[in-house]
């Protein structure tokens, strides 16, 4: 029983994390057709500027998680403007935009040694103590992760469904030349998607650095997972992440319990690539069936 | 003669550099109902894409109540009022009935008379407000058509640009379409409709155009057409 309720702790904490982390990825390729490889340095982003907020400007934590995602907000942006507002149009962009966000990503990751220096840093966006569960002690953070990860895809999925904003958003992401043709500027939604996307990232990032370490690779290895997620969900299918992220943690969770921590980034590759072969339009996803 | 809403000067536009359209000019004058007919691949779609902002000009000059609309973007020209129903990837297939509506009212103009314009759809395309809160995608393809006027409908706009709307249909449902279109001209709406077929034209249409090859071959009154048996013949199939 304890071994379950322990498995069942950790995975919620991973899911909620990834699928803060994965939902950014997943409307930024749905809306866009942009694979955004700077997706884990605007993890790390998050994560320091939180760090220097706490620590280095002493405002209190929830400031410190808002200045964390407007700065993510602002380097979303910044893809935009200085970068994929260029390119959109072009028949080439998917491959332009992959390039370019992989070269940002470099940069910005340097950056960051740069002012931060290498050695890993404590994230103090964090809660102590805990409670039990039986025999399993469940920190506080863990449920502050879950409680914040789970507040944000409430209010993204409302703001999806029910704003206008949210609406022209999945229009584009549906169909661009018809989202023109009601009026909707393109340009800007695509500017709105990576700033959220970007915020999301660095909430994501604060929530992981605080029960790993702080380090400018820290996003490397969720943005994978972030990956391997959208492509499980199909790619751009924003629900479809969100459980299969849930899924992947607890997945993770378990395989680390069972066979040891190095065997779960293997194995969910694997499940891509038996997703790849045997649902290429992943699991969530549709294949495209029009009717006449 | 009512006054040209919408003039399109000797405009040359395609692809890739290659030519579709080779220096049309035509007018559509407030209130009316104008019909370019011609064979499928001649420029039929791409002309209504030009003037919609999808497709940039070569060369030539389009104007909405006298002011230049070429080279704005498309966004912006659907906010000047010029509304375009496509032909093909008609709704949001993800969404709801009434959330595709909704985005036809994305404009803030639109947005002041939102639920009023809804009703008006709705009583015009009764099928819709049966079909509410169902997702676009399992509509059928008369439906989905429907739809698509709709939400053409809610943004309100000062011309119509309507592509091919019987293409794929039973000829019930054309029927129906046909008979929503003469309902909007009845309502004093100016209408830009293409088709492949003239067999619509007397009864809706105040002028028709013949589209061959990217050039304007023959215009006149729909009356007339039917005096052409050898247009007909020749570029219709009779």
């Amino acid at each position: 029983m304890d071994t379950a309720v322990q498995i069942v702790v950790s995975g919620l904490t991973l899911g909620a994390m990834y699928a803060v982390g994965t939902i950014g990825l997943s409307l930024v390729w749905g809306a866009l057709r942009m694979l955004n490889m700077a997706h884990g340095v605007l993890i790390a982003i998050g994560g320091y500027f939180s760090y220097q907020a706490i620590d280095g400007w002493g405002l209190p934590m929830p400031v410190a998680l808002l200045v964390a995602m407007l700065a993510g907000a602002a380097m979303g942006a910044l893809i935009y403007f200085c970068a994929a507002r260029f390119m959109f149009r072009n028949e080439a962009f998917e491959n332009n935009i992959f390039i370019v966000t992989f070269g940002l990503a470099i940069a910005l990751e340097n950056g960051i040694l740069k002012v931060f220096g290498g050695y890993p840093l404590a994230q103090p966006f964090s809660l102590d103590g805990g409670f039990r569960i039986g025999g399993v002690y469940v920190p506080w953070q863990n449920v502050l992760i879950v409680v914040v990860s789970v507040a944000v895809m409430v209010v993204m999925a409302q703001f999806l469904a029910k704003t206008r904003m949210g609406r022209a958003i999945r229009a584009t992401a549906q169909n661009r030349d018809a989202a023109l043709l009601m009026g909707v500027p393109i340009g800007a939604v695509f500017a709105q998607v990576l700033a959220i996307a970007g915020s999301l990232a660095a909430l994501s990032g604060v929530l992981l650095s605080s029960i790993t370490t702080l380090s400018p690779q820290v996003g490397f290895d969720p943005m994978l997972k972030a990956f391997i997620i959208c492509v499980i969900a199909g790619l751009g299918n924003v629900i479809g992440a969100l459980y299969a992220a849930f899924a992947m943690g607890l997945f993770e969770a378990a395989i680390q319990f069972f066979l040891g921590v190095r065997f779960a980034l293997p194995l969910m590759l694997l499940i891509v690539i038996a997703a790849l072969i045997w649902r290429p339009y992943g699991v969530f996803g549709k294949k495209q069936v029009t009717r006449l | 003669m009512a006054e040209a809403l919408l003039e399109l000067e000797n405009i040359v536009a395609g692809y890739h550099n290659q030519p579709v359209l080779k220096g049309v000019s035509l007018d559509v004058a407030e209130g009316s109902v104008v019909m370019v007919i011609g064979p499928n691949g001649h420029g039929k779609t791409t002309l209504l894409r030009c003037v919609s902002g999808l497709v940039s000009l070569s060369s030539g000059g389009i104007r909405l109540a006298g002011t230049r609309i070429d080279g704005k973007r498309a966004d912006r020209i659907v906010s000047d009022g010029v509304i375009h129903i496509p032909q093909s990837d008609l709704p949001f297939q993800d969404m709801s009935v009434i959330d595709n509506l909704m985005m036809g009212a994305y404009l803030t103009r639109a947005r002041a008379d939102i639920r009023r314009n809804i009703e008006e759809v709705f009583d015009l395309l009764p099928r819709l407000a049966e079909r509410r809160g169902q997702t676009a995608s399992t509509l059928s393809g008369g439906e989905r058509r429907m739809l698509a006027i709709g939400r053409g409908l809610m943004a309100g706009g000062r011309i119509l640009l309507v592509d091919e709307p019987s293409l794929g249909l039973a000829p019930i449902v054309i029927e129906q379409i046909y008979g929503i279109l003469t309902d909007l001209k009845a309502n004093g709406r100016t209408i830009l409709l293409v088709e492949e077929s003239a067999a619509r034209a007397t009864e809706i249409a105040d002028r028709v155009h013949l589209l061959d090859d990217g050039r304007m071959i023959w215009s006149g009154m729909p009356a007339d057409l039917l005096k052409r048996p050898e247009i007909l013949e020749t570029y219709l199939g009779g």
